[in-house]
C-alpha cells in the first residue's frame, strides 16, 4: 500500500475515532448511560460492529467497548523514515474508522437522526432498513442487482452527477450516497442531483445516507447485514462476513474529488471488504493485493479521461469501475422493438414478406467477432456507420459489415469463432428476422412487419450484445458492435475479416492432438445413453459433429461445473491407437464403470463408444478388407444389409462394439480418422450425400495419402447395396483396401 | 443337510445425507412435528446391507384454489373443502399426511393472478391451521414462481419450509431465498442425473447448505416413463452411496401430479371396458406410481389421493419393517 494512503487513513482514523469519544461523552451527558442506542428499523444493532466483532450495543453505555476497541486498532501515523509495512496498520485505521463512525451515527440517532438537505428540506436516507436490505440482498444473491456503488463526494458537474446515476441505474446498479467536496463547492452529490430533480429513494435505487463521509458506513452495514442474512454466517465472524462480501458482493467505492483523510480512512474500511476505490482525481494507484480480486485502488482522475465531453468521460468512469470490481452485469430482456425468443428462429422471411435483405445474391454482409483489450472498446456501444434500411426499396438489398469487438478477463482469441458462430442463432431469435450462413456468406432477411415495428439496422448489434452479455458473462464484460452499411466500408472490412478468419482456420489446422496436453470430455447426451462419454481431441471432434475441441474448452470456461471437463493427457498406453491411462480411468468413472479402455484412433481395439447422435456410422465388411461410412442423411440400404437406421441400434447406446463405430463428419478428413487401420484408404463405400458435401476435405484427405483419385475408387449406394456388387467395382478400380494388412 | 448361504453385501463409501423439514417453536418456526428423511446407507430397504434411518414419509398436495383440471375422482373425494385451503390442509392431515405439499396455483397469471402478498398469506393461515411441515410449490410460471416464493419465505422466516422449485434455467432467486430466510430449496432436474447433479452444485455454489437441498428427479407415471425415472434415481443414489456428496440429496417425486395426469386415471368415458372401474384404476395408478418410486428410493412422496396414501404408507411400513 502506498504510504501516502496509509498515513492519510491512519490520520483520519485518529480524527473519526476522536470525534466519536467527544460525540459520546456529550451524549452520556444528556441522555445518561441507559439511553437506548439502536438505528430505526433494524434488528442488528448498529451492524458493522454487531457483525464484524459480534458486539450489540443497545444502550450508551454498551458503546465503551467498541470505542476502546477501535482505539486499540490506531497505530501512530508511519513517519517518513518508516520502511516497516504500514498495510495491516492502514486496515486496521480502516476498521477503527467504521467502527467509530457507525457509534458517531448511533448518538446522532438519538438527537433526532439526520440532518436536512440544504435544498428542498428533504431528509437523508440513514441506514437502509432491514426489509430494504433483505429485498435488495436477494437481488444481489440472486444476480438481478449486479452490485452496488458507493459514492462519496461532488462530481465535477450537476450534469455529471447525473450522468454518473444514470449510468448505474441503467446497469441495475445500487447507487449508495454521501458526503460531498468542499473543492468542488459547497454542494455534495447529493445536493447536485437535487438540483437537477433526480429522484431518490428506495424505489429508484438511489440512496442518499448523509451530508458527510461518516454516513457512507451505512454501505459497509448494509454489505454486513445482507452477509449475515444470505451468507448464513453469525455476527462475530468478522473474517468470514468480510471474504463473503469480497467474493459475492460486487461493491465499489467511486470517491468524486479530492480525497482527503477521513474518506481515505472510510475507504481502507472498505478495502477490507473487497470493496476496490476508484477515484477522479490524483491519488496513488494500489494494484491487487489479495484483499481485493483486481485493483484496490485505481486513480482516474476526470479531466484526462479520454472523451469528447465530460458525459464521455463520466460514461468510461463507470464503465472503469464496472471492470475493477469485475461487476457482471445481466441483460434479461433484449432491447428491440419486436418480440424475442427461440420460438422464433426457425421462421422465414419470404419475397413477399421481405423489407430488406442483406448478403445473398444482390449484397454482400459478413459478420466479424474479434477480441480486444478492455481499454479498447466501450460496452455497449452500438454505431451504424451508413445509411439504414429506410433507404432502401420495399424488398431491396443493402451491404451490410457486423463488426463485434468483444473484451473480458478471461477472454482468449481462441474463442473468437465460437462466439461468432453463436450470432446465426442470436439474431435468429428475433421477430420477423432470419439469419443464415456464417462469415463471409452471412444473409440475413428482415419482414416488413418487424420493420414495420421499428426494427432497424442497429437493433441486430442489440440483440447481439445482450445475448452474448448473458450467455458468455464468464468470460466476456464488454460488447462493442459496428455495423457497415457503405460499400466501401463493407470491401475494407471484409478483407481484415478474411485475413483472421484465413488465421483461424490456420490455427484450427495447426492444433493437433499431439500439440495439446488436455482433452475433453463431453457428457451431453448422459441423459439418455447413461453408460456413453465422448472424448473431444482437436483432431477427433465430437460424434454428433457439434462439439469442437475449442467449443469444448470454452464451454468448460463458461459452466465448469457443466458437461465438459478437461482431461489431461498422462500416461501413454499405444501412441498409434492413441490410449493413454488417464483417459481410460476418467472413462471407467464416468460411465458407471462399465466402460475400461478407450482408443482414440482405432476402431477395432476398444473404439469409443457412441451415445445415438453420430452424424455417419463407419463399420467394417470383411469381405472386402475395408470399412463403409454411412451418413445419417442416408436412408438407402447398404452393403452391410443393414440401413443406417438399423445400424444406428447397433452402434449407440454407449456399448463398444469393435468394427461399429459412430463419428462426426469432419472425422473422415481428419489424419487421425482410423489411424490405427489405415486411415481414409480403408473406406470402400461411402454414402454419396458425404462424397459431394465433404468433397473438399476428403480430396486433400485422399492427396495426404498419396492416392489423389482415392474418392473415384470408393463405392456408394448408386453403384452397390450389396457385398456382391461391391467387390466388382473395387476391384475394377484397384481400391487399396483389398491389398492392405487383414483387418483383423 | 441345511445349507448356509451367505448374502452377498456392498460395503458403500457414502451415505445420503439427513434432511429435516419443518422447525418447531425451539427451533424457530411453529410446528409442532418435524420430518426427517434421508439417511440411508444401502439401496432402498436392504436391511440386510445397511441402515435405513428414517422411513419415506408422504406429502398430500392440496392447492390454494379449486384445482380447475384435477380428475373428478379426485375432485369427488375431496368435495368441497377444496375451496377452503385451511379446511382442506387439515382434512389432509387428518387422512395422515405427513406434511402437507401446497401449490399456489392461484398466483398463476392465467388463473387468478393472486399478489405474492395475498399468496403469503395463504400460506401464513396454512401453517396456523395445521402442525406438520409444508412443501410450498409456486404456480408454474418463472417469474411469477420467484416473486410469490420470495414473499413466503420472507413471511414464513424460520419455518424451515420446503421451497420449488429450482430448475436449471431458473433456480437463482428462490435459492436466494431460502438462503435468507433458513428454509430448504428443491431442485429440479429433468430426469437427467449430471443436469441434476450440477444443479445441486450451482446451487450450493450460492451458499446454500447441502442440509437444505432436496432433489427433485422429475418422474413419469406408470406407463408414462416411469422406468425411465426408475434408472436415473437408482443412479443417483449409487452414486450417492458411491461417495459423490454432490448426488447425495433425497429425493422428491411428484407421484400424484404424475398419475392424475394419465389418461388412465383421468379419463372415464370412452375407455375400453377391459380398463375396470375408473376409481379403483384411478388409485392403483397412483398407488403403482408412488411405491415404484418407493422402491427406487425416493424420500418424499407428493401425493393426491388419500386412499391411494393409506395404501402407500402400509406398504411402507412393511418395507421398513425388517
Amino acid at each position: 500500500m502506498s504510504r501516502r494512503i496509509a498515513a492519510a487513513a491512519i490520520r483520519g482514523a485518529h480524527q473519526v475515532v476522536a470525534q466519536a469519544e467527544q460525540e459520546i461523552q456529550a451524549a452520556l451527558e444528556k441522555f445518561g448511560p441507559d439511553k437506548p442506542v439502536a438505528f430505526p428499523s433494524t434488528g442488528y444493532y448498529l451492524p458493522t460492529v454487531y457483525g464484524l466483532t459480534g458486539h450489540a450495543i443497545e444502550k450508551l453505555s454498551d458503546v465503551r467497548v467498541t470505542l476502546d476497541h477501535a482505539k486499540s486498532l490506531l497505530a501512530p501515523e508511519p513517519s517518513e523514515a518508516l520502511w516497516l509495512p504500514y498495510l495491516g496498520p492502514a486496515l486496521d485505521a480502516g476498521m477503527a474508522t467504521l467502527f467509530a463512525e457507525e457509534l458517531i451515527e448511533g448518538v446522532r440517532s438519538l438527537n433526532g437522526g439526520w440532518p436536512a438537505s440544504t435544498n428542498n428540506g428533504a431528509k437523508y436516507n440513514g441506514p437502509i432498513d432491514d426489509p430494504q436490505m433483505r429485498a435488495w440482498g436477494i437481488q444481489l444473491v440472486d444476480g438481478r442487482m449486479p452490485g452496488f456503488a458507493a459514492i462519496v463526494g461532488t462530481a465535477k458537474s450537476n450534469e455529471v452527477a447525473v450522468k454518473i446515476v444514470r449510468e448505474l441505474q441503467s446497469r441495475g446498479i445500487l447507487v449508495l450516497l454521501a458526503s460531498g467536496s468542499p473543492e468542488r463547492g459547497k454542494k455534495t452529490i447529493v445536493d447536485q442531483l437535487m438540483e437537477e430533480g433526480v429522484e431518490m429513494g428506495y424505489g429508484t435505487y438511489i440512496v442518499p445516507f448523509g451530508p458527510d463521509t461518516i454516513s457512507a458506513v451505512h454501505a459497509l452495514g448494509f454489505a454486513t447485514r445482507s452477509a449475515i442474512s444470505f451468507g448464513g454466517l453469525k455476527p462475530g465472524q468478522g473474517e468470514d462476513i468480510l471474504l463473503y462480501n469480497k467474493y459475492r458482493v460486487f461493491a465499489f467505492v467511486l470517491a468524486l474529488g479530492e480525497v482527503d483523510d477521513i474518506k481515505y480512512a472510510t475507504a481502507a474500511g472498505a478495502v477490507s471488504y473487497g470493496f476496490p476505490v476508484i477515484a477522479d482525481t490524483n491519488i496513488p494507484n494500489i494494484f491487487p493485493n489479495g484483499l481485493t480480486i483486481y485493483e484496490a485502488v485505481v486513480r482516474m482522475p476526470f479531466d484526462d479521461i479520454p472523451g469528447a465531453d465530460d458525459l464521455e468521460r463520466a460514461e468510461k468512469l463507470v464503465q472503469r469501475c464496472i471492470e475493477v470490481r469485475g461487476v457482471k452485469i445481466r441483460i434479461s430482456k433484449v432491447p428491440i422493438p419486436v418480440s424475442y425468443g427461440p420460438a422464433f428462429e426457425g421462421e422465414r422471411v419470404r419475397r413477399e414478406q421481405l423489407r430488406a435483405e442483406f448478403g445473398g445474391r444482390r449484397s454482400s454482409c459478413f459478420e466479424f467477432l474479434r477480441m480486444r483489450d478492455t481499454s479498447e472498446i466501450e460496452d455497449g456501444k452500438i454505431t451504424l456507420v451508413g445509411q439504414d434500411m429506410d433507404s432502401v426499396d420495399q424488398g431491396g438489398a443493402l451491404d451490410l459489415g457486423i463488426v463485434v469487438e468483444v473484451a473480458g478477463r478471461k477472454m482468449q482469441t481462441d474463442f473468437e469463432p465460437v462466439l461468432e458462430r453463436h450470432i446465426h442463432h442470436f439474431i435468429n431469435g428475433a421477430e420477423g428476422v432470419q439469419h443464415m450462413g456464417q462469415r463471409d456468406i452471412a444473409w440475413i432477411r428482415v419482414a416488413n412487419a418487424a420493420y414495420d415495428k421499428g426494427f432497424r439496422v442497429k437493433h441486430l448489434g442489440e440483440i447481439i450484445r445482450a445475448r452474448i452479455l448473458s450467455e458468455f458473462s464468464a468470460i466476456v464484460d464488454k460488447v462493442q458492435v459496428t455495423l457497415y452499411t457503405e460499400k466501401d466500408d463493407v470491401q475494407e472490412w471484409i478483407k481484415v475479416a478474411r485475413e483472421a478468419f484465413r488465421e483461424r482456420n490456420e490455427r484450427v489446422a495447426s492444433l493437433t492432438d499431439d500439440s495439446v496436453d488436455v482433452f475433453y470430455s463431453c457428457a451431453l447426451c448422459q441423459s439418455f445413453a447413461p453408460n456413453h462419454i465422448c472424448v473431444v481431441s482437436p483432431e477427433r471432434l465430437g460424434l454428433c459433429g457439434s462439439e469442437n475441441w475449442l467449443d469444448c474448452k470454452a464451454a468448460y470456461e463458461i459452466y465448469p461445473t457443466g458437461p465438459n471437463r478437461p482431461i489431461e493427457k498422462k500416461g501413454l498406453i499405444d501412441a498409434e491407437k492413441g490410449e493413454w491411462e488417464s483417459i481410460n480411468q476418467f472413462v471407467y468413472a464416468n460411465t458407471n464403470q462399465s466402460v475400461e479402455r478407450v482408443t482414440m484412433y482405432s476402431m477395432m481395439d476398444a473404439p469409443m463408444t457412441s451415445c445415438g447422435c453420430f452424424e455417419c456410422i463407419v463399420m467394417m465388411i470383411p469381405e472386402a478388407n475395408g470399412v463403409m461410412v454411412v451418413s445419417r442423411e442416408d436412408p438407402s440400404m447398404t452393403p452391410a444389409g443393414m440401413t443406417f437406421s438399423t445400424l444406428a441400434g447397433m452402434a449407440g447406446g454407449g456399448v463398444q462394439a469393435p468394427g461399429v463405430m459412430g463419428i462426426g463428419k469432419y472425422f473422415l478428413g481428419s489424419r487421425k480418422f482410423l489411424a490405427t487401420e489405415g486411415g481414409l484408404k480403408r473406406v470402400v463405400w461411402m454414402s454419396s450425400v458425404l462424397k459431394e458435401s465433404m468433397q473438399e476435405e476428403l480430396q486433400a484427405a485422399a492427396e495426404r495419402e498419396g492416392i489423389p483419385d482415392l474418392l473415384d475408387k470408393i463405392a456408394d449406394e448408386g453403384v452397390a447395396t450389396t457385398v456382391e456388387e461391391l467387390l466388382p467395382f473395387l476391384e475394377e478400380k484397384g481400391h487399396p483396401a483389398l491389398t492392405m494388412d487383414p483387418l483383423f | 443337510m441345511p445349507v448356509t448361504v451367505e448374502t452377498p453385501t456392498e460395503k458403500w463409501a457414502g451415505k445420503v445425507r439427513e434432511i429435516t423439514l419443518g422447525a418447531t417453536a425451539a427451533e424457530g418456526g411453529t410446528r409442532t412435528s418435524t420430518v426427517t428423511v434421508g439417511g440411508e446407507g444401502t439401496m432402498p430397504f436392504l436391511h440386510f446391507e445397511g441402515e435405513t434411518p428414517h422411513r419415506p414419509v408422504v406429502a398430500i398436495e392440496i392447492y390454494d384454489i379449486a384445482p380447475q383440471d384435477w380428475s373428478p375422482i379426485l375432485m369427488d373425494y375431496w368435495g368441497d373443502v377444496v375451496n377452503d385451503v385451511v379446511a382442506w390442509a387439515k382434512k389432509a392431515v387428518e387422512l395422515g399426511a405427513d406434511a402437507i405439499a401446497l401449490t399456489l396455483r392461484g398466483a398463476h397469471p392465467e388463473v387468478n393472478d393472486r399478489s405474492p402478498e395475498d399468496s403469503a398469506r395463504v400460506v401464513k393461515d396454512v401453517l396456523a391451521a395445521v402442525g406438520v411441515p409444508l412443501i410450498v410449490y409456486g404456480p408454474g410460471a418463472p417469474d411469477k414462481d420467484n416473486e410469490v416464493l420470495v414473499a413466503v419465505a420472507e413471511a414464513t422466516a424460520g419455518e424451515r419450509l420446503a421451497l420449488g422449485l429450482c430448475e436449471q434455467n431458473n433456480y437463482r432467486t428462490i435459492a436466494a431465498a431460502c438462503m435468507g430466510s433458513g428454509h430448504i430449496a428443491v431442485a429440479r432436474a429433468p430426469i437427467d442425473v449430471n443436469i441434476q447433479k450440477q444443479l445441486n452444485i450451482l446451487i450450493s455454489d450460492m451458499g446454500l447448505p447441502l442440509d437444505r437441498i432436496l432433489m427433485d428427479p422429475t418422474t413419469g407415471a406408470l406407463g408414462y416413463g416411469l422406468e425411465y425415472t426408475y434408472s436415473v434415481m437408482e443412479r443417483l443414489r449409487l452414486a450417492a452411496l458411491q461417495g459423490d456428496a454432490m448426488t447425495q440429496q433425497p429425493m422428491i417425486c411428484t407421484a400424484g401430479h404424475e398419475a392424475w395426469r394419465a389418461k388412465e386415471s383421468k379419463v372415464g368415458e370412452g375407455v375400453p371396458e377391459a380398463w375396470g372401474d375408473w376409481k379403483e384404476r384411478g388409485i392403483a395408478w397412483e398407488t403403482v406410481t408412488a411405491t415404484s418410486l418407493i422402491e427406487a428410493g425416493a424420500d418424499i412422496l407428493v401425493m393426491r389421493h388419500p386412499e391411494a396414501v393409506a395404501i402407500v404408507k402400509k406398504t411402507i411400513d412393511q418395507l421398513v419393517a425388517k
